[in-house]
């Protein structure tokens, strides 16, 4: 398998690591994940542990108050229902549309392929900024003004670039010999991808379309020029952190962060096999 | 041959799903906008960011007659959605509730709806009429905005400052003379300077000079920078500052020094007293800032309510409107948010009492008839920071370093007209209006 190829070659390869290096690699850690142990400890304080000075480094009195009076303020759980269907929807569109793109990419040369994976990418520098009023007049003129399904639409464009490289890197990973094989013993070409190609691509897909669902659950922009009353979480608690109290901030702060922390733990195995894939 | 058919089979699919994706969510959407706009109409403020003051704003609105959802934007990205959907003739915004910094744009694209006929029928709440014409932004007969709220500086006055006060002056109608006589009077009779300014790093002496100091001796702030009036004013500064406490260099807030009765006499940002007024309300009264030659100059940090043009619900934006401008609207805006009525409104006095004084002279001072209300800067983008330098650094070279007024006038008006230049900012009260960038002349 590709994945635990490519997971062993260092331990193959390397000489004995340095112990600086050990040190190095737990200093970074720390470094960052110190931020996240505050606010987590801050998020299950009491609110008058969040005001206590100086801060305590383990949590005194677990309490889930902070998190209730977050979760309590106007607008907080219609917002996080938001983000979460127009994180499912982005989800959805990105990989319909671009596991095809990454797979024509992976196994296909066609002339120009190269320039359209050049292009792909290029959209990434585009400011968005410049395209605000623009996107929201269209977005008025359609009728998705305010609607999760434009947000939807909106982030499944930020997220394809993201979604066909990975799908691409993905495929290219699993050897079209098999395919191939496939083939040779009746198969049809859809036969062979769905009964072969797929089954072997499903945690490379999975980590791409948790990463397309982080980056729509994460955008802030698009989400707060193109919506006014059904506005997504990140939108929501952007606008009314600056001057919130301090319990809000953690409390928004973590309900921010863990989603991202658990997906990125979940699927960090199939990220470093992808990419690791495509220097290959 | 069979890869191409594959293709051509999830391409079609992909289109197919982008053409058909947006119909299949509009019928949707505009069904549950329609029926959102038949039970609420939106507000859309730049004022309140903070969650805790945002939650205080909506339970005033919580009693409108017309149920209203108010949504905080900031300027920027209002302007963009506001510009958007103007372009579209699809409004979806019924109030905007901004400061009178925020409208110039939309005034300019002629974004915003007359006001003057709702104006009229709200007469009896009887707005400052400085106020009423800043509305005009220029324009003869139209109103943009109707009056919302205000907030300003004022000068707070320990009690035991009033037996130094000069023969014949009175606090309410202080001139900037007889400021300058009450302090040598005071410096006198205690053996200390007694006048207190925020010159700190963070203290607001630049306000004092463009809001203050320059339009009571010029009815200007920009265009008379470099005139005989203003070098006239300057030496009276002068005259100030020699019986004003030399600590001034390292106030902030003058809450502060005024609290512990190092000074007795300052001027601040009314946010920037409020403590010493609420935690020793009988021993300090607040009072309009002083008069100059040419009337009271004072800033005003005003906030009003616009309706743009093509508002889903005109009748039930100007109901808002009218029921923020009532007197129970006013009152609780300044007991929960420390903004000040921009009416005509009674203080009530089940007020705290460090409000009810801010109150009353923040509401003298605009009633005032030889008022010269002055604006914070417009048009000035990231440059306010810049403008705001060029009158500290004009204070410290006069007034501390004792140079020549003149030269260096001449020598940071030409680093005013810089900044005008390159911001292209038009002139702004009290300012005469200008058509290009404002001119020092």
């Amino acid at each position: 398998m590709s994945a635990a190829q490519v997971r062993s070659r260092p331990k193959k390869g390397s000489p004995r690591v340095h112990p600086l290096i050990y040190v190095a690699a737990i200093a970074i850690t720390i470094f960052m994940l110190m931020p996240l142990w505050l606010i987590f400890i801050a998020a299950f304080s009491t609110q008058a542990d969040v005001y206590s000075f100086p801060k305590s480094f383990v949590p005194v009195h677990f309490s889930t108050d902070t998190m209730q009076f977050f979760l309590n303020s106007p607008g907080v759980l219609p917002a996080a229902r938001r983000s979460l269907t127009v994180g499912i929807g982005t989800l959805i569109l990105a990989l319909a549309i671009g596991t095809p793109a990454g797979y024509a990419l992976a196994r296909f040369r066609f002339p120009g392929s190269n320039l359209i994976t050049l292009v792909i990418l290029t959209t990434r520098s585009f400011p968005v900024l410049v395209l605000s009023i623009p996107l929201a007049v269209s977005f008025l003129t359609w009728g998705l003004y305010d609607t999760q399904q434009g947000v939807s639409l909106v982030h499944t464009a930020m997220a394809l670039p993201t979604t066909v490289l990975i799908t691409s890197a993905v495929f290219f990973g699993v050897p079209a010999d098999l395919e191939e094989a496939a083939l040779t013993l009746g198969c049809t070409k859809v036969g062979a991808f769905r009964r072969v190609a797929l089954p072997m691509a499903l945690p490379g897909l999975a980590a791409a379309a948790l990463l397309t669902f982080l980056l729509s659950w994460n955008e802030v922009f698009a989400a707060t020029i193109l919506t006014l009353l059904n506005r997504t979480l990140p939108a929501q608690i952007l606008n009314s952190l600056d001057g919130a109290p301090l319990t809000y901030q953690f409390a928004g702060g973590f309900m921010l962060v863990v989603p991202s922390m658990v997906f990125i733990f979940l699927i960090r195995r199939y990220l470093v096999s992808s990419w690791g894939a495509v220097t290959k | 041959m069979v890869h191409r058919r594959w293709l051509s089979w999830w391409a079609v699919t992909a289109l197919t799903m982008l053409i058909l994706g947006p119909w299949a969510t509009v019928a949707s959407s505009q069904s549950s906008q329609a029926h959102a706009h038949a039970s609420a109409l939106t507000l859309v403020t730049t004022q309140f960011q903070p969650i805790t003051e945002f939650a205080d704003f909506q339970s005033i609105l919580a009693s409108s007659p017309a149920p209203t959802k108010a949504v905080y934007l900031d300027a920027g990205t209002l302007t963009t959605q506001l510009t958007a959907q103007e372009q579209t003739h699809n409004v979806k915004i019924s109030v905007i509730a901004g400061l009178h910094g925020d409208f110039p744009p939309f005034v300019a694209q002629g974004f915003l709806q007359d006001l003057t006929p709702l104006l009229k029928s709200l007469k009896s709440r009887a707005f400052p009429a400085s106020i009423v014409k800043l509305s005009q932004y220029g324009s003869k007969t139209k109103h943009y905005y109707i009056p919302w709220m205000q907030a300003t500086y004022v000068m707070a006055i320990n009690k035991k400052a009033l037996k130094y006060l000069p023969k014949g002056a009175s606090i309410n109608s202080l001139t900037y003379d007889q400021l300058i006589a009450w302090g040598k009077a005071m410096m006198k009779g205690t053996g200390s300077p007694k006048i207190g300014l925020p010159a700190g790093p963070t203290g607001l002496l630049a306000r004092f000079v463009q809001g203050y100091l320059l339009p009571s001796y010029t009815h200007a702030n920009v265009t008379q920078f470099k005139s005989a009036a203003a070098a006239k004013m300057w030496q009276k500064v002068k005259d100030l500052w020699a019986v004003t406490n030399p600590q001034s260099a390292s106030y902030n807030f003058m809450q502060d020094p005024l609290q512990s009765g190092e000074v007795w006499v300052a001027w601040d940002h009314v946010a920037r007293l409020i403590n010493a007024a609420t935690a020793q309300p009988n021993n300090f009264i607040l009072v309009p800032a002083p008069i100059g030659p040419k009337g009271r100059g004072y800033l005003i940090v005003l906030g009003g309510m616009a309706i743009p043009k093509g508002a889903p619900d005109v009748k039930a934006a100007e109901k808002a409107i009218t029921f923020l401008t009532t007197p129970y609207a006013q009152i609780n805006t300044l007991d929960k948010l420390a903004f000040f009525p921009a009416t005509g409104v009674k203080i009530p006095k089940v007020l705290p009492a460090g409000i009810r004084l801010e109150a009353n002279a923040v509401s003298a001072q605009a009633q005032s008839k030889v008022s010269v209300p002055s604006l914070l800067p417009i048009g000035l983008g990231g440059q306010g920071g810049a403008y705001s330098k060029i009158y500290t650094d004009t204070f410290n070279r006069i007034v501390l370093n004792g140079d020549n007024i003149q030269s260096v006038l001449n020598d940071e008006g030409s680093q005013l007209q810089g900044i005008l230049t390159q911001t292209g900012a038009a002139c702004w009260l009290p300012d005469p209006p200008s058509h290009g960038p404002c001119h020092v002349k």
